[in-house]
């Protein structure tokens, strides 16, 4: 019973029968909706065993409605998804079994300490005892919790919260790990430990992570495979490194300041614009002397945009004030695909 | 660092055995639970502020109003039972906040993706919730042999009476686990469960003989579940003349209990399929 999990890893996972690799995670047409929201619309997704999958959107965009239903916690309205080669609506318990995660608000109970809150999520994945004692004293070594675990939860920083949570989700060895937002929150040094705790798992242990984060940096930097999810479809799927080059085109940066809609709207209608998207609206007047970025993807190369460009902005009485090239990042992917409609 | 994997056959859904998974849920639920109230002795000092001040005020006050001939014993015994009800009620009441509060602040969703079934979290917290209910029920019990001699300590009736006291409490268990899983926020929860308290002992003969009590109320009161318990308890106790009888107790408490848990029992189910929206 309490060795469930240990169960043929490999085995299971590795090949099917016919020679064909099979996935982690797989998804086909996947679809759930709330009410009149379509919050997840015929998803297709295939996560590779070992890799590690971002999952990228912007708010709204469906990525915690397909943790919640990769992971069980609601059924789709019609749709298969399979988790470790299981079912997620006919074999919950299995996938279950085989998965950790951690959600997007902490959700630790503030009153146990670390110590209590790691045995009873052992307990609930019927693990013997001595099991979660080694296994609390090699995770909480990974998180560098060691000095507070007999603290109640409640005295823990943000950053410890989500040490323990992420200690929590490996507890029971799952081969595949959902981390919603992982980060979320954090200042810089607590991010950069989180992503070391994981590249560091990701070189010992033949794991699958699925991750949604909104920081691009992030999915740049530690991911295998990117998804861009808006709308619940998946828009674009691929490494970070070949969406980067996909793109292939720069990137230019106009300063300025005056009807930003209107520019706003002329830009819309140009076809030599791929993308733009504004950038730093929210600065208070004093901070940026009441001047705005407009970051504008092109499709041919910027030397012959640039006349244009200004003249457009001029023309919608938007003054240009500063201008710069910039080398494209995983931003301006996502923005590409989905910030012509952003939206919260 | 982490350890490498033994193999091991396939097991199918069948042989791990959902059952087990539902048994292992509601005790780890439970002790967690457990670990929690023990970990906090204002809780349990505040649970049972309320009896005593019942006992030690209006109780001993009373006892110069009432007289024996009018409800058989001393005043304090009178209202025992009633008091260790109430006791009871506050401790379910409390085992359903501990329910919502779970659902509020996201610490379900760690046991909806446990390969335990959804009926152990309901369970667990709801046995969780009896178990504090029990040791109150008790507390009080003794706490009313000593401060009245007309309720002598004798084994059977004890344990009887907080038989009684448990399915009572496994009825507003339910109620209460219904209320916690529909409810919006605490503050919604709580002003309802205000609602239902006072007349939950006031409209029941908790404080006053049933005969006593004009006949609109008489009325009201057997609809309340508490008229029933306190019937049986004071039958159990101290062989006093039925007012209803511990048949009729019995059977109408059994089914208030058996309807409470299945009304909490829909009630979760429903708000579980909403839990990820």
């Amino acid at each position: 019973m309490a060795t469930v999990f240990n169960q043929d890893r490999e085995g299971k996972l590795a090949q099917t029968a016919s020679g064909q690799v099979s996935y982690a995670i797989e998804t086909a047409g996947l679809t759930k909706s709330f009410g009149k929201v379509k919050a997840v619309t015929k998803l297709d997704l295939r996560v590779e065993q070992g890799s590690l999958y971002a999952l990228l959107g912007p708010n709204g965009a469906g990525k915690t409605t397909t943790i919640n239903l990769l992971t069980t916690l609601i059924g789709p309205d019609s749709g298969m998804a399979s988790v470790a080669g299981y079912d997620v609506v006919k074999q919950p318990l299995m996938v279950r079994r085989n998965i950790g995660v951690t959600f997007q608000e902490v959700a630790l109970d503030r009153n146990l300490t670390g110590r209590s809150l790691l045995d009873i999520h052992g307990r609930l994945y019927q693990l013997p005892s001595k099991e979660i004692k080694k296994r609390t004293a090699q995770l909480v070594e990974l998180v560098e919790l060691e000095e507070v675990l007999d603290r109640p939860v409640k005295t823990y920083s943000g950053g410890m919260k989500r040490r323990l949570e992420l200690a929590r989700g490996l507890l029971t060895e799952p081969h595949i790990l959902f981390l919603d937002e992982p980060t979320v929150g954090l200042d810089p040094h607590n991010r950069e430990r989180i992503w070391a705790y994981l590249q560091d798992l990701r070189t010992h242990q033949k794991i699958t992570i699925m991750l949604t984060t909104h920081y691009l940096d992030e999915a740049e930097k530690l991911a295998d495979k990117v998804g861009i999810i808006d709308e619940g479809k998946l828009v674009v799927e691929g490494s970070p490194n070949n969406l980067i080059a996909s793109l292939g085109t720069d990137i230019i940066k106009l300063t300025g300041r005056g009807e930003l809609e209107k520019f706003q709207e002329a830009l819309r209608e140009q076809d030599w614009i791929a993308a733009f998207r504004v950038a730093s609206e929210s600065g208070s007047e004093e901070e940026t002397g009441g001047t705005t970025d407009v970051l504008i993807n092109l499709t041919s190369e910027a030397g012959r945009a640039v006349k244009p460009l200004v003249d457009l902005a001029e023309r919608s009485g938007f003054s240009v004030e500063d201008f710069s090239l910039q080398r494209p990042t995983l931003n301006e992917v996502f923005f590409k695909y989905t910030g012509r409609r952003l939206r919260d | 660092m982490v350890t490498v994997v033994k193999k091991r056959a396939v097991p199918t859904v069948k042989e791990t055995g959902e059952w087990d998974g539902l048994l292992v849920g509601i005790y780890t639920l439970w002790l967690k639970h457990m670990r929690k109230f023990r970990s906090s002795p204002v809780e349990i000092l505040f649970t049972l502020a309320t009896p005593v001040l019942w006992m030690a005020f209006f109780g001993v006050c009373m006892t110069g109003m009432v007289l024996e001939a009018n409800v058989g014993m001393g005043y304090l015994a009178f209202i025992t039972p009633g008091v260790m009800l109430l006791t009871g009620l506050t401790a379910a009441i409390l085992g359903g906040t501990t329910l919502l509060l779970e659902r509020v602040n996201g610490t379900l969703k760690e046991y909806l993706v446990a390969p335990i079934p959804r009926l152990a979290v309901l369970l667990g917290s709801m046995t969780s919730g009896l178990t504090k209910a029990i040791f109150q029920s008790m507390a009080v019990l003794l706490a009313g042999c000593l401060l009245d001699s007309s309720l002598a300590f004798r084994v059977l009736p004890f344990l009887g009476a907080l038989g009684i006291a448990t399915i009572f409490c496994l009825g507003f268990v339910g109620l209460a686990s219904a209320i916690a899983s529909q409810a919006k926020s605490m503050e919604s929860y709580h002003s309802l469960i205000m609602v239902m308290n006072l007349p939950v002992l006031f409209l029941s003969n908790a404080l006053y003989p049933l005969e006593k009590m004009p006949a609109t109320l008489k009325g009201l009161a057997l609809l309340n579940p508490t008229t029933y318990a306190v019937d049986a308890c004071r039958i159990l106790l101290f062989n006093s003349k039925p007012e209803i009888g511990l048949l009729i107790d019995l059977m109408v408490l059994v089914l208030f209990m058996v309807a409470s848990i299945y009304y909490g029992y829909r009630a979760f189910s429903k708000v579980m399929q909403k839990i990820g929206a």
